[in-house]
């Protein structure tokens, strides 16, 4: 077997315990089911492309982008745990290299935003099944964002793991970093409508193109800005990545 | 056939030099054990043979590759066991035993095999189910050098392995690398108790601020630095007047606590013993119990370091 595919093994292993899965679907869900239906009184349809969307479906994709970037959290978590129980050395110490070590990384939150996205998708399928369009570029589309969209933030996340000293630091940084892309996009709430400089702000956060992207291969709406949309991503996830990968070689033992 | 061999080995951090020049040479099928106070350049020695870290100059050969340029293929025969705590929180001692032999490519039959012969070897059967986040420190330890064993290897580097264990844990460890070391293992092997080494090793080095200051087996170290000899003489009876007759003896000490008892620590001790014995028997004083204490490899480690600070001082 590939050292790799030995790490992501590993990695999946030491990271998808019970309470990871459970939070990875029940914070999803209060969002689709309880904000989903507690705002549809205020928010009849969401004017999507040439579309309407009702809150619901609208929200409900928005959580798929969400649940992928939430999902990446789990880089940083084995890295910063790896460091912290001294487990980085001994990785390195056996028959891996820091390169297996970063593309097991890689591949595991790969993997893990892929199985979120489609957790939420099933779980979240009753709400958005009326809206939905399928084509022959919907599953592409969403495959595309759950793995470019775990690139970009498991890279962030990796970034900050490599480097904050305390657990108490990176908990607050990246919680912090996580929150503002949570709620500074568009996977809640639309961003026509919102006042200025919020709206532009919504479209400086690669999260709103990831929601974007998903929306665009669940309900048929692909546009020449969606692709563009994808080109930043691809962009800002290499970017990111190259960042990450060159602080996790430097990374002193 | 010398599994390690290096030459020149140094490491300097800025203008701080952990690793001085060594040059070392350990046999095949041996095991080797590496001494030095704190802060001397052992674990630096260690991380530098275990390809952890490159060196600032010299040459690592092990097991006949060259480290340097070959670090993978290194490591894919070595076994480390670090001296910082290594685990999986989240995992069982089961489980974090199986999951490092998978880490390995250990094949699953193999592995399964192993995992309860380790349980056993090591005594954590009872605590197999138990996550390595609620461990104690020896536990702990206990698990991060039993999982070491999950995969085959030719050569194993143990920094300081029974830190935290208790005695019989300890005793139990040695025992465990003795066994692996006539299965053909070869061991380097550094540790602060120097009765561990005294009992394990074939061959010592011991290193001070960088520099290797000795190296031989522990019996050539003996004869080599430990000339000084401790004997006891004990006479029941409490004869302060002894004190007046050995006034012209030098090297030695006496004291009256329940009878009266002479220690001769010198290097010519057998001729302090003697000059002694004439006086006593001169006087009629009958000796209840003569003793030689042996040289401590402890002794000798002391005795190079104290030689080797002074004379860099």
């Amino acid at each position: 077997m590939h050292p790799v595919i030995r790490l992501v093994n590993r990695n999946l292993t030491i990271s998808l315990n019970k309470g990871f899965l459970i939070w990875q679907i029940v914070f999803p869900l209060i969002y689709i089911f309880v904000a989903g239906f507690a705002y549809t009184a205020l928010i009849h349809s969401v004017p999507f492309g040439n579309k309407s969307l009702d809150y619901p479906a609208f929200i409900a994709s928005g959580m798929i982008g969400f649940n992928i970037m939430n999902s990446t959290l789990i880089s940083g978590i084995i890295i910063w745990n790896d460091r912290r129980h001294g487990m980085f050395e001994q990785i390195l110490v056996g028959p891996f290299t820091r390169s297996h070590y970063i593309l097991s990384n890689i591949y595991t939150i790969g993997i893990v935003g892929l199985i979120s996205a489609a957790l939420i998708t099933a779980v979240g399928y009753p709400l958005f099944f009326k809206s939905v369009e399928f084509n022959f570029y919907t599953i592409p589309l969403v495959v595309f964002a759950s793995v470019t969209g775990s690139i970009l933030f498991g890279s962030i996340a990796s970034i900050i793991s490599t480097r904050l000293q305390s657990s108490e630091g990176f908990n607050v940084v990246i919680n912090t970093a996580f929150l503002f892309f949570a709620f500074v996009s568009t996977a809640f709430y639309p961003a026509q409508g919102a006042p200025e400089p919020l709206s532009t702000a919504f479209y400086l956060n690669p999260l709103t193109y990831l929601v974007d992207v998903v929306r665009a291969g669940m309900f048929g709406n692909f546009s020449t800005f969606v692709g563009i949309e994808m080109i930043v991503l691809v962009v800002v996830a290499l970017i990111l990545f190259t960042i990450s990968t060159k602080l996790l070689s430097k990374l002193e033992i | 056939m010398p599994c390690i061999v290096t030459n020149s080995l140094s490491k300097s951090y800025g203008s701080i030099v952990a690793v001085d020049g060594i040059d070392l040479s350990v046999n095949s099928g041996k095991i080797f054990g590496f001494l030095g106070p704190n802060g001397a350049g052992k674990t630096t020695t260690i991380k530098l043979l275990t390809t952890l870290i490159a060196p600032t100059s010299g040459t690592i050969n092990i097991l006949g590759m060259d480290a340097i340029r070959r670090p993978l293929d290194v490591r894919k025969k070595i076994g480390v066991v670090l001296q910082q705590p290594s685990y999986e929180p989240t995992l069982s001692v089961e489980k974090s035993l199986e999951k490092y032999g998978m880490m390995w490519n250990v094949e699953r039959k193999t592995r399964k095999d192993r995992v309860e012969e380790l349980l056993s070897a090591f005594d954590l059967e009872e605590i197999r189910k138990i996550k390595n986040d609620d461990l104690s420190i020896g536990q702990r330890r206990r698990v991060q050098v039993a999982r070491e064993f999950m995969h085959d290897m030719e050569l194993l580097f143990l920094d300081e392995p029974t830190v935290g264990l208790d005695p019989s844990a300890r005793r139990g460890l040695l025992d465990f690398i003795k066994k692996k070391v006539k299965e053909g293992l070869t061991i380097f092997f550094t540790t602060h108790i120097l009765n561990e080494a005294e009992y394990l090793c074939d061959e010592v080095a011991i290193i001070n601020k960088g520099k290797i200051i000795a190296i031989d087996t522990p019996n050539e170290l003996k004869n080599k630095f430990g000339r000084e000899k401790t004997i006891k003489i004990r006479i029941p009876e409490t004869k302060k007047d002894v004190q007046g007759l050995l006034i012209d003896v030098k090297d030695y000490e006496i004291d009256f606590n329940s009878g009266t008892n002479i220690t001769i620590r010198s290097n010519d001790s057998e001729e302090v013993l003697l000059k002694i014995l004439q006086i006593l028997t001169a006087n009629n004083i009958s000796i209840e119990n003569l003793s030689v204490m042996p040289t401590t490899l402890e002794e000798i480690f002391l005795t190079v370091v104290k030689n080797s600070n002074a004379s860099s001082n």
